[in-house]
Formats: C-alpha cells, sequence, structure tokens
C-alpha cells in the first residue's frame, strides 16, 4: 500500500504542502530572446543580467526534481512565423523600435523555432518534458497547458522563470483560478525591474495568500530531500 | 446609410497615447466595472466588518460613476462583473475556500450581509452607486479572472468589441488579473487609476506602473477625464 505523506515548505503566507508525484515544476519563458546577452530583451535597454541571477539556484532545482520524478514542464512565449497568432494590438503596440517577427540578433523575434526563441542550454528540456508554446502571457491561453496538468494528474505548481511580475504572475493568477495551489520560488523568478521582483513576489502572499505561495528555492529543496522513494513514480 | 458613432481616441495616456490604432469608434469599446460589491467596498460588508479602511476600494466610485453616464450616452457597451459562487458552494475549488477560512471570511458563511460571497445574497450585490442599468450585461465570475469560466470573451465578441476600459477593484487582484487575461486574447486595454482602487495603496500604485513598463506590456494607464475629453461625439 502506498501511504504519502505530504511534504511541508516553510513558506509565505504560512507552509507549503505537496505531495511530489502530484506536482509539477513549471519553468516559464527561459529563453534566449529574453536572457541572453545580444538577445531581443537587452537590445531593448534591459539589463539581462537580472534574469540570469535565476539560472543557477533553477539549475539545482531542476535537477532534484527530476531526480525526485516530478513532472516537469516548460514554457515558450512566441508566435507562428506567419504571426497569425499574434494579436494586432501586441505586434503594434507602442511604436517599438524592434517588432515581433523583425529579424533581431538571435533570428525573428519571437518567432518560433528561431534561435532566440527556444530555451537556453543551461536549462534545455530533457527528451518528453513538455514545452508549451504560448502567444500570450499567460501558459494557461489558448494552449495545452491546463489539459496536460489534468491528464498528469497535477495539483499543484512549483513555478520558476521569467519575468516575474508579466509571464509568471499572468500564469499563477491562471492557475489560482481554476483551483491549482502555486508555489512561487522567489530566487528562481526574476525581473528586469528590482522594484517589480519585490512587489510581485508580496502580492502572491497577500490577503492570506491571494495567489499562492513563496518561499526561497533552498527551502523547497530541503522539503524535496524528505521525499520517500515511494513517492516517486518509477 | 453610414450610422454615425462617437469615436474615443487618441486618449492621454501612459505609456503611449491610447489605443495603439489612434482611435476607435465607440460602439467597439466595452466599460468593464468589475466588483463593485457590498461585501468589498460597500459599508456593513464583509471588508468593512472585518475592520479595513474601505475609503481606499470606494476611493474609484464617483469617478466610475461619472465615466458610466458617458459610457451610455457615447453607446460603449457596459459590463458589470461580480465575484460569487453558488449557494451549494460546487464552483468554489477547495484552496479558495480553506483560504478564505482562514482569515476569518469563509465563503458560504454567514457574513453581516448575507453568506459571504455567495449569488443572490446583499452583500455580493453591486453597491447603488454604479448599479446596472436594465439591459446591461452582468458577469458573474468564480475566480479573480472576468474570462476564466465564464461568457465574457463570447459576448465581447459577438458585439464586436475590441477595446476594453477597465474600472474596479482591486487594482492588484481582480482588475490585473482580467486585464492580462483580456490582453492574451489581443483586446486592447486602458485602466483607469482614478476608477480603480486597493485595500493597499502601494499595491495599486505598483499594479498600474507594472501595466507601463515595456511599451505597455498590458496596455495603458490613463484617467476617466482624459477619456472624457478625448471622446468626439456622434453627429446628431
Amino acid at each position: 500500500m502506498d501511504v504519502r505523506q505530504p511534504l511541508a515548505v516553510e513558506a509565505a503566507p504560512y507552509p507549503f504542502s505537496f505531495d511530489p508525484a502530484e506536482t509539477a515544476l513549471v519553468v516559464i519563458d527561459m529563453q534566449r530572446d529574453f536572457l541572453e546577452p545580444g538577445g531581443f530583451g537587452e537590445s531593448l535597454g534591459n539589463d539581462v543580467g537580472q534574469l540570469r541571477k535565476v539560472i543557477g539556484p533553477l539549475r539545482a532545482v531542476l535537477a532534484a526534481c527530476r531526480a525526485a520524478g516530478m513532472t516537469v514542464i516548460h514554457t515558450r512565449e512566441g508566435h507562428l512565423p506567419d504571426l497569425s497568432d499574434c494579436p494586432p494590438a501586441k505586434l503594434l503596440r507602442g511604436s517599438p523600435s524592434a517588432r515581433i517577427g523583425d529579424p533581431g540578433p538571435k533570428g525573428r523575434i519571437l518567432v518560433r523555432g528561431e534561435e532566440g526563441h527556444d530555451i537556453i542550454d543551461e536549462l534545455r528540456p530533457e527528451p518528453g518534458e513538455p514545452v508549451i508554446d504560448k502567444p500570450g502571457k499567460g501558459a494557461f491561453y489558448a494552449t495545452e497547458f491546463g489539459d496536460l496538468l489534468i491528464s498528469q494528474g497535477v495539483h499543484k505548481l512549483v513555478v520558476t522563470g521569467v519575468t516575474t511580475e508579466v509571464c509568471v504572475h499572468t500564469t499563477v493568477r491562471e492557475a489560482n483560478d481554476r483551483g491549482y495551489e502555486c508555489l512561487v520560488l522567489s530566487d528562481c523568478v526574476g525581473s528586469y525591474f528590482p522594484e517589480f521582483q519585490r512587489a510581485g513576489l508580496e502580492m502572491i502572499a497577500a490577503q492570506g495568500g491571494i495567489f499562492g505561495w513563496t518561499a526561497p528555492s533552498e527551502v523547497f529543496l530541503a522539503a524535496l530531500a524528505e521525499a520517500p522513494a515511494t513517492s516517486r513514480p518509477v | 446609410m453610414a450610422v454615425e458613432h462617437s469615436v474615443i481616441g487618441p486618449v492621454n495616456a501612459n505609456p503611449y497615447a491610447w489605443p495603439y490604432d489612434t482611435s476607435v469608434p465607440a460602439d467597439r469599446v466595452a466599460l468593464l466595472c468589475i466588483d463593485w460589491q457590498t461585501d468589498f467596498c460597500g459599508p456593513g460588508g464583509y471588508v468593512d466588518a472585518m475592520g479595513y479602511d474601505i475609503s481606499l476600494s470606494r476611493a474609484g466610485l464617483p469617478a466610475t460613476q461619472k465615466l458610466l453616464a458617458h459610457a451610455r450616452s457615447t453607446g460603449m457597451l457596459v459590463v458589470h462583473t461580480r465575484e460569487g459562487h453558488d449557494p451549494d458552494l460546487t464552483d468554489l475549488p477547495a484552496n479558495k475556500r480553506w483560504r478564505s477560512a482562514r482569515i476569518g471570511a469563509e465563503i458560504g458563511s454567514a457574513g453581516p450581509c448575507g453568506r459571504i460571497l455567495i449569488k443572490g445574497e446583499p452583500g455580493w450585490e453591486i453597491v447603488p452607486e454604479v448599479a446596472p442599468a436594465p439591459g446591461e450585461v452582468v458577469v458573474d465570475k468564480p475566480g479573480k479572472g472576468a474570462f476564466y469560466a465564464t461568457n465574457l470573451d463570447l459576448v465581447l465578441r459577438t458585439r464586436g468589441i475590441t477595446h476594453l476600459v477597465l474600472t474596479g477593484i482591486t487594482t492588484d487582484v481582480c482588475v490585473h488579473t482580467t486585464m492580462r487575461e483580456a490582453n492574451d486574447r489581443g483586446y486592447e486595454c486602458l485602466i483607469l487609476s482614478d476608477c480603480t482602487g486597493a485595500t493597499d495603496a502601494s499595491n495599486h500604485e505598483a499594479a498600474l506602473h507594472m501595466v507601463t513598463m515595456q511599451g505597455g506590456v498590458f496596455g495603458c494607464v490613463s484617467t476617466s477625464e482624459d477619456l472624457i475629453a478625448a471622446t468626439t461625439p456622434a453627429l446628431a
């Protein structure tokens, strides 16, 4: 008989309990265009160093979740080469100097199949790990992400990636409305703007955890290390 | 014969003059009035009864009231939303119920204005200042976002709506979640700083600021006065 004791993570605003067999690690938009020097994000004047701080801690979390047999799901923001899935308001807003689909330093900006659109080498998905291509900021809208969570028996999410206040927050809000419990790892999410990193994390745990929980990765890893072998699917 | 409509835009807004496509006929614009419910902002509602200061969540009411009259006179679609659950709680996720109980306001329990956040209860109704007029669309939503598990997207697309103006409470929770959902769906969004509010002033400011980053990652921020000033009335 399989008797599972849920693991507990010391988190804000209170402990987050989870069973690794029913929890997915979600890695959001760790793409070259956002993270690498010479990519689209840097070409817009952003300091990619703010985002690259995430890579080290996230590598450790990714390795531990894989070892524990957890479901691992990656996402990428991007559009079809003909831009048929890019709303005009997104494409044209604000007269940007570089638009989605324009030639960029690492191929056409935010277009599927281009070098800049792909996930950075340090966090490359392993064979068999789902990669969700999303046209928006949220991972649920116009994707198979929701169906995938249901089919995998996932009830809780450990959320990582970039950027904290945009794609991470939108995805956590979508997940929360759908009844998923979300733990956001504070050092495994990043923003170009330190002010938004702080505000974004605070908003998640406000009002008794209105969108979910936050905790540093070391605390999560310590809890995961307690996982008995029985909770690991083979 | 061409039908004349009021035209909105360009509106003085941050970070660009809204909308991205310069101007839009009023009949393609919806005014969203999000969760102006007694339990959240009314005297005697549960937030009031818990001892919170409701003046911050009520701050946007006068401007929204004025804007509602403007929207009705110019032919914008007016849509109200209410957060709430069925009396048998079948649409209440377990974690939402558990969390609400933890802070002393369990959804479905007896509150100062009836069962908390239950459809049909007095506390769940929209406050009189911005009450829906007969025939206006009212969307009941079980979550923070107005698109999830509702008919809002269908209603908007059926009416040919492409642009949204957002008002309501709270700025950082239900208004922001709805704006993010709308933005992903391709709606061009404008949030009004004087028609929104939060129980925490710094969360209100941070939420508005986030909208303006990266060239308007979710749309634009403006005020009701600027929107009204940028409306060109239809020819009589």
